[in-house]
């Protein structure tokens, strides 16, 4: 297997020429990030650096470690080495808790939806408005109202548990949730593998909108034509480690289904 | 030229019927067996005989109460009926040394929540099944009750304040019948309204979601065993004052009775599921149920065999009748 023999090139994150943002200091900047669950290296050493109002396709093979990745930076798990640095200052996630009072935010590829808990319930989940002890039902319902009209999401009951909700409705609840809490990272893992053609037209409405705010957006995807709609720099994973980074401006979807099948790495 | 139009709103009934199926069929259950038994006894329906249904009710109620919380978690507290028969022995063991009741009642709710909590300990923070823990504490304190008490039943002797708990009445109503509507109204308005209630509900619907938006998933679990625990040892505390004595064999098959009642008021097994209505409700069926055919001159050995199989029977009518599948009319077309 690959994983035996590692790459020292790849491992420092060689490959292609790395973009370089000369004066702008990076929001979220990993250096060195590993992870091993039990005998599988899922990260073998992962440099990236997230700017400003950028959005960063994330792309690779399955089992690339782009999820692990992204879980990382959402504090989901936590790396067995390497550092994380957001805004300038190192920081060490004990849990998720940490990273979403960093206003790091994730669209998980599992949705993370509470199945028994209703549309509103869950686009406040771990941030519920009380009012004393008790939940203030009628604000929450009259703001996940705006939130979803904002993102044009339609789902006429809002009181309706989520188990009864189609996948589509549910993605979309998802990014709602993770969009709407003036994050300052987004991390989205498929966000749109479930959705159909207008819905993905309005998430990447949304990621170009949050982008010009000034909010980092991460996108996990498999589908390369959308990259190219929203990204302004491409990353690729290869069995744990990240061996390319192309500007989009320099790149086309020959080069980067080349680089995510690793044919560079064969010959 | 295409024309688009929307979709109509379900109609609200539906949508009531079919959020509501588990308990709007154990409500008709209860309401079945007490049209039941007010047709085939005398006796049933008569106001002190209903009084005593609900003083008798009263324990397994509060502890029923907690159970749904516990269950709602995807747990299971199995060692309910020996946290109770502990609880019982020991306060027994107190009084009788003459230390005031008010001060018991307080130190065994202490005693009770601490049980509760390693429970939830060795759960929550150990990784260990509930299931395997709880078995494990039906065992131990059971077995610490028999070992204080020797196994004999201990008087209590002189404490009227104390009797009252489990033999007085307010406006007519058994005090334990209070506390237990107490217990269930509180349980109620946190399991719905409360940012506890939610936390509990969305640990169990989906633990790592939980986890994941910054609950505190952990503390979480734990904190449900010890609620169990504090019910446990109210439970107990007003069985002593009822019976006026403590005993190691007090509360046996108190488990099952009240996973019974939960499990018919339509809570899932597997967690994110439950209402404390429903609850209620499933606990009163089996009340009425054991009361009734008493009053009827049936065996009481035989009310074992109904009680389990109206269990059964209702809980097969909820999976495969009042499913959220389920419409008015159209039940027949699979």
């Amino acid at each position: 297997m690959v994983v035996d023999r590692q790459n020292i090139e790849a491992v420092t994150g060689v490959g292609g020429a790395s973009p370089s943002r000369a004066g702008v200091a990076p929001r979220v900047s990993l250096k060195g990030i590993r992870k091993t669950f039990g005998s599988h290296q899922a990260l073998r050493g992962v440099d990236l650096d997230i700017f400003p109002g950028e959005c960063l396709g994330l792309v690779g093979d399955n089992a690339a470690g782009k999820s692990t990745l992204t879980k990382i930076i959402s504090g989901t798990y936590i790396p067995d080495d390497g550092t994380i640095t957001v805004e300038g200052q190192a920081v060490r996630f004990s849990g998720p808790a940490d990273a979403r009072n960093l206003n790091i935010e994730m669209v998980f590829q599992d949705l993370s939806l509470c199945d028994h808990i209703d549309v509103v319930g869950n686009l406040f989940l771990g941030r519920e408005i009380s009012k004393g002890p008790f939940l203030d039902t009628g604000t929450m319902l009259a703001e996940a109202r705006k939130m979803l009209d904002a993102l044009e999401i339609r789902i006429p009951r809002l009181t309706a548990r989520v188990e009864k909700l189609s996948g589509g409705q549910r993605q979309a609840i998802a990014i709602a949730r993770a969009a709407s809490f003036n994050p300052k990272v987004l991390i989205m893992d498929e966000p749109t593998s479930a959705l159909a053609v207008a819905e993905v037209e309005a998430v990447l409405a949304l990621i170009n909108r949050v982008k010009a705010k000034g909010v980092s957006v991460i996108l996990i995807t498999h589908r390369l034509q959308d990259l190219f709609r929203v990204c302004d720099r491409i990353a690729v994973m290869y069995e744990g480690t990240k061996v390319a980074e192309r500007d989009i401006g320099k790149t086309d979807l020959e080069d980067l289904v080349r680089l995510i099948v690793g044919e560079g790495a064969k010959q | 030229m295409t024309t688009y139009t929307e979709r109509a709103k379900g109609s609200p009934a539906a949508d009531f019927f079919s959020e509501h199926a588990q308990v709007l069929s154990i409500a008709f259950f209860f309401l079945a067996c007490v049209l039941f038994f007010s047709a085939t006894t005398d006796t049933f329906m008569t106001l002190g005989n209903i009084l005593n249904v609900i003083r008798q009710a009263a324990p397994i109620l509060i502890v029923a109460v907690a159970m749904t919380f516990v269950i709602i978690t995807g747990g299971i507290d199995l060692s309910v009926g020996s946290q109770v028969a502990l609880v019982n022995a020991v306060a027994a063991i107190i009084l009788a040394m003459g230390y005031p009741w008010p001060l018991v009642v307080l130190v065994m709710l202490a005693f009770g929540a601490l049980v509760g909590f390693l429970h939830g300990w060795f759960t929550a923070y150990q990784g260990i099944p509930a299931f395997i823990v709880t078995l494990a504490g039906l065992s131990i304190l059971r077995g610490f009750a028999l070992y204080l008490t020797q196994g004999y039943s201990i008087p209590i002797k002189d404490a009227p304040g104390f009797f009252a708990l489990g033999r007085g009445a307010l406006f007519g109503v058994p005090v334990p019948a209070l506390i237990a509507v107490a217990a269930a109204v509180i349980g109620y308005v946190v399991i719905k309204s409360t940012k506890y209630g939610r936390q509990v509900v969305a640990v169990g619907s989906n633990m790592e979601a939980a986890r994941r938006v910054g609950m505190p998933a952990k503390w979480i679990i734990a904190s449900v065993y010890l609620i169990s625990g504090l019910a446990c040892a109210l439970a107990g505390l007003l069985i002593a004052a009822r019976l006026g004595s403590g005993s190691s064999n007090a509360a046996v098959g108190f488990e099952l009775q009240v996973i019974a009642a939960v499990v018919l008021g339509g809570t899932s097994l597997m967690g994110g599921r439950g209402t404390i209505l429903g609850t209620v409700l499933g606990t009163l069926t089996i009340a009425v149920i054991g009361n009734g055919l008493i009053l009827m001159h049936i065996s009481p050995f035989f009310t074992q065999i109904v009680t389990g199989a109206i269990i059964l029977i209702a809980i097969w009518l909820n999976t495969r009748i009042f499913t959220a599948n389920f419409r008015f009319g159209a039940g027949r077309n699979r």
